[in-house]
């Protein structure tokens, strides 16, 4: 349709550069225009006494300006206008056809696979027309690019497809050989995430135009494909896990489909979904035990169903490191209190946290429990970072504002805003509103803002109930089951006592509510990121009654602490973290390595020498030292190769003029033929955006006769440029009858003519 | 008639109390039942943290809690525990009410008091569905501390009930060095506190029991669960407190015993 009103190929004008043969200057053109447009104007001037009263107001002025169009558009024809366009000289240059020979290409649509489309297309009197005209060479592509003599030789049987490679290998070629344009035919499944900027540029430089011809149906008939996977990078042992995955199906609108969380043959979790409406991303949640230490090589999976094309996207895998830490959480007491013996109680249950605690039980005297050396602790509370920040959480119970310096208040802050902690403050008589927080520096770190009046605890029993964020939360969750552990909160007794502590803050999360009899609904458990940590607040301190006045066998008082308190610590960074974008590495050989480095007062490190000692499967081993990254203070990043597919293990080492700051751990694994068996429908908006940067076109096999025609256009190899006349094209006489009959059809409907 | 309108505005009086203190944490009296009598505080009825509460429980010689309520449960009641408490209240940060809870094993309004004191359990006796309900009670973590009984005899009496409670777990020394005789006050100099009745007698000990003991039953964790003051009167020392000749000795060191087995029952 364009070529029929147009005469040339879209090619032309996007490529092409507009110019104006006659030999008069142009300046005589826009002269010409602005003087028949004032005679016009003048002629329409002279008949504006007219009697007819249709020519009144602006309908002149449309007249006047549909014959200036027309006496414009003659007078461009005059001048011979035309379009430049390079074009490829018949038989010197060449034409490189690459070919995708990923897995996915193999892949049966309708009883042939997308290869054979391919081969069918170009077969069809392309490939001949182009060896017609070029050089044509085939190359077929996967992890690396290879010559080929016949279609035929790509089979289908690489397992990644890395599309940016194989373009600049070949745009490389063009510097010795008069490569003229590529045809790149594909389904857009590429292993690597997409063709970068640099690439794009690459090739640009070359002038090569990237046609591409795209093959396969953009969405696949009948199949279920994970999308997403998310799970905590470490964990403590024993304990739960959230995760959440995201998929997608077509055609299996309202089927059921089972979701599992393996560890080798080991079904963690299990849990059963009814799928939603086609090609909608679904998220769904599911949690497990982490088991003892080690690495776990998870495998999160939606079980096959009936009919699927692709069954081998149903299933990823992450790695989980069970870290055998044991997070110190500091528990500060203003008196003695039922509720501290309980959660000391809860947390001695606990092989994976240790509880230290520091109770005032008369106005001079303090007693500690938990302590590793005699010493510690013995001023109570810590006034010095180092002491302090060596806890990975924070508990503040029935003690008032006015306990703290205001240097220990702002050590309490900075446990969560610089080091990374989790602080948890309790309700009581002397703790929240009726503890002097509102006003006091440490207001800021509270989740919520405190009530203006005093007396908000009460010693009166409180009914509780999940939030629907609650439902959601592994703190809260003493029955695997969403909707049996809510119900399981509205039957746990009523807490012994409550407090109002205000309003929840803006990016505050409620995950528990209380109701005391009579009275209106209070948060009850809310939490918080603040900085680098959390913050949360128990506006109680009567949970010790789900203890005594529950069986002996119930355990909700211990899982709810258990729980509260690792949220609490367990994320708590180390003073060297050291991590990787994505620890399963899918078809991809590059591991980026960042490290952040601090002190014992968890101040960045910036002078540390830091470095990455990795080992790999088959003894594979090696080092990498790593830089300081600019504009982020105690950053420091490198890049190493994963030459194997298997499993590696880093450790990173900080140290400062010879004496180590500190180190950690990191595990990943590289997998391979993995990714090309996700998103195998064909990825056209990325092959369409190939195509139109680099000025070439896309094309379906459909319209590939078309290829032919337009691929001479180009500015790559060996060119010619030559003009092609615009005067004589169907739409400019089309435009030219057309304002003529539109004026003609205005002046009839107002009786001007 | 007149001694049937005193019984009926007796009983009326005592199922006032006891509703009223069927509400959780709510003072609830004994009036028929006040071995020793005190002045009711006019804070009674605060709530509060901590509350003293004191077991009531059927006697040996009685067969049930005694005449008119009056068992062997209530000894040095109500003056005991008030002068104890004024005691916790002005040594320790315990937010304690000022005045104590009478608490059974009948009914499960004892799982709201973690704290219970009993006296005299020399002469208790317990029946099954009784011991099984203390036994849940202090496995849930609840803490007991028993009082002012003497000698063999006595001994084997509150055995007797006891091995209905934990047939499974053995009465043991409790060694110095356990926390709770350093909890608050280290306490490894102990000495026999006697009752009142050394005035009379003229000794410290009664019956046999000459050596006073500090035992108790530990849970599995090392935790004690049940505190056992045998052969000595905590509660005497308490209630004479206010006796100029009572030595101020033994004052002393029953509330410093009393508040350390108050706070270890609050701390572990």
């Amino acid at each position: 349709m364009f070529e029929f009103f147009f005469k040339y190929p879209f090619t032309v004008f996007a490529q092409g550069e507009f110019v104006l043969l006659a030999r008069w200057p142009v300046w005589a053109l826009a002269a010409s225009i602005l003087v028949i447009s004032a005679l016009l104007g003048w002629a329409l001037w002279l008949r504006r006494k007219s009697p007819v009263k249709a020519m009144q107001a602006w309908r002149p002025a449309l007249i006047w300006l549909l014959q200036c169009s027309l006496a414009a558009l003659i007078l461009l024809l005059l001048w011979h206008p035309a379009i430049a366009v390079s074009t490829l000289k018949p038989k010197q240059n060449i034409v490189a056809v690459l070919v995708d020979d990923s897995r996915s290409m193999a892949l049966n649509e309708d009883g042939t696979t997308r290869l054979e489309q391919a081969r069918s297309a170009l077969e069809g009197g392309t490939l001949a027309s182009l060896q017609e005209k070029f050089q044509v060479r085939l190359y077929r592509f996967g992890r690396a690019v290879q010559r080929m003599d016949k279609l035929e030789q790509a089979t289908g049987v690489d397992s990644a497809s890395r599309i940016s490679e194989a373009l600049v290998q070949v745009a490389a070629e063009a510097t010795g050989l008069p490569i003229g344009a590529v045809l790149l035919v594909s389904d857009g499944a590429d292993t690597t995430g997409g063709i970068s900027p640099e690439t794009i540029a690459e090739i640009r430089r070359h002038r090569i135009p990237v046609h591409v011809l795209g093959v396969g149906r953009e969405r696949p008939a009948r199949d279920v494909e994970i999308s997403d996977v998310v799970l905590p990078a470490n964990a403590l042992p024993d304990s739960r896990l959230a995760g959440q995955v995201t998929f997608l199906h077509w055609g299996y609108a309202r089927s059921k489909a089972k979701l599992t969380v393996k560890d080798g043959t080991k079904v963690l979790a299990s849990r059963d979904v009814t799928l939603g409406p086609d090609g909608t991303p679904q998220t769904e949640s599911l949690s497990f035990h982490a088991g003892l230490a080690g690495v776990r090589n998870l495998e999160v999976a939606v079980q096959p169903l009936e009919g699927e094309e692709n069954a081998r996207n149903n299933a990823v895998t992450r790695l989980v490191e069970v870290r055998p830490n044991r997070p110190r959480v500091l528990y500060l007491e203003g008196e003695p209190r039922w509720e501290f013996k309980f959660v000391r109680r809860a947390m001695e249950e606990d092989r994976n946290v240790d509880l230290v605690s520091v109770l005032r039980t008369t106005q001079n005297k303090i007693y500690r429990q938990g302590i590793e050396n005699p010493n510690d602790l013995r001023d109570g509370f810590p006034s010095r970072a180092e002491e302090l920040f060596a806890f990975q959480g924070l508990v503040i119970g029935n003690v008032e504002a006015a306990y703290f310096t205001p240097s220990q208040a702002d050590l309490v802050r900075q446990f969560a805003d610089r080091r990374g902690g989790g602080v948890l403050f309790l309700g009581g008589r002397a703790a929240l509103g009726d503890g002097g927080y509102r006003g006091s520096s440490l207001e800021d770190v509270l989740p919520a803002a405190l009530p203006q009046r005093a007396g908000t605890f009460q010693r009166e029993p409180a009914a509780v109930a999940l939030t629907p964020a609650g439902q959601d939360s592994l703190v809260c969750r003493l029955v695997e089951e969403r909707d049996k552990n809510a119900q399981r909160w509205t039957r746990l007794p009523a807490l012994a006592d409550y407090q109002d502590a205000g309003t929840p803050k803006p990016g505050a999360v409620v995950l528990a509510e209380m109701t005391p009899s009579g009275g209106r609904r209070l948060p009850l458990l809310i939490t918080q990121n603040y900085g680098r940590g959390r913050i949360a607040l128990f506006a109680t301190s009567g949970s010790w009654r789900w203890q005594m006045l529950q069986e002996q066998s119930d355990l909700t008082h211990e899982m709810f602490w258990q729980q509260l308190l690792r949220w609490l610590s367990s994320e708590s960074p180390g003073p060297v973290v050291v991590s990787t974008p994505r620890r399963v590495l899918a078809d991809d050989l590059r591991v980026p390595i960042r490290v952040e480095a601090r002190d014992k007062t968890y101040a960045p490190v910036v002078d540390a020498s830091v470095e990455a000692r990795i080992a790999g499967p088959g003894g594979l081993s090696g080092t990498v030292a790593l830089s300081p990254v600019p504009q982020e203070p105690g950053v420091y990043a490198g890049e190493w190769m994963a030459e194997q597919p298997g499993s590696y293990l880093a450790e990173a080492l900080v140290s400062r003029g010879g004496e180590e700051i500190g180190r950690d751990t990191l595990a990943f694994r590289r997998e391979d033929g993995v990714a090309e068996h996700f998103r195998t429908g064909q990825n056209r908006e990325l092959l369409e955006r190939l195509a139109q940067e680099t000025g070439g076109r896309y094309y379906a096999p459909s319209g590939l006769n078309r290829l032919a025609g337009e691929i001479s256009y180009s500015e790559a190899g060996i060119t010619t440029r030559e003009p092609k006349d615009l005067w004589n094209m169907p739409a400019i006489f089309l435009a030219l009858i057309l304002l003529k009959a539109v004026e003609w059809f205005l002046r009839r409907r107002w009786g001007v003519i | 008639m007149q001694a049937r309108f005193l019984l009926a505005t007796g009983i009326f009086i005592l199922l006032a109390t006891s509703l009223h203190g069927l509400q959780q944490g709510r003072f609830r009296g004994f009036p028929f039942g006040e071995d020793s009598p005190a002045p009711m505080p006019a804070d009674a009825n605060e709530k509060t943290e901590f509350v003293f509460a004191r077991l009531r429980y059927p006697s040996y010689w009685s067969g049930g809690y005694g005449r008119r309520g009056r068992g062997s449960w209530t000894t040095d009641y109500p003056k005991a525990d008030r002068q104890f408490l004024q005691g916790v209240r002005r040594l320790t940060r315990i937010h304690t009410r000022s005045v104590e809870q009478v608490v059974d094993l009948d009914t499960d309004d004892i799982f709201n008091f973690p704290w219970t004191y009993a006296v005299e359990v020399g002469y208790w006796n317990l029946s099954d569905a009784q011991a099984a309900k203390l036994r849940d009670y202090v496995m849930r973590g609840g803490f007991l501390m028993v009082d002012d009984f003497h000698g063999s005899w006595e001994w084997n009496m509150f055995l007797a009930s006891l091995n209905r409670v934990f047939p499974d777990r053995p009465v043991v020394d409790i060694p110095s060095s356990d926390a709770i005789f350093h909890v608050l006050y280290d306490l490894d100099e102990r000495f026999q506190v006697p009752g009142i009745q050394m005035f009379r007698s003229g000794v410290t000990y009664e019956q046999d029991g000459v050596e006073p003991s500090w035992k108790g039953i530990y849970d599995d964790r090392g935790r004690l669960m049940v505190a056992v003051c045998h052969n000595m009167d905590l509660g005497d020392a308490w209630e004479w407190a206010d006796l100029p000749q009572y030595p101020e000795r033994f004052t002393t060191l029953a509330y410093r015993l009393g508040i350390n087995y108050i706070v270890y029952a609050m701390t572990h």
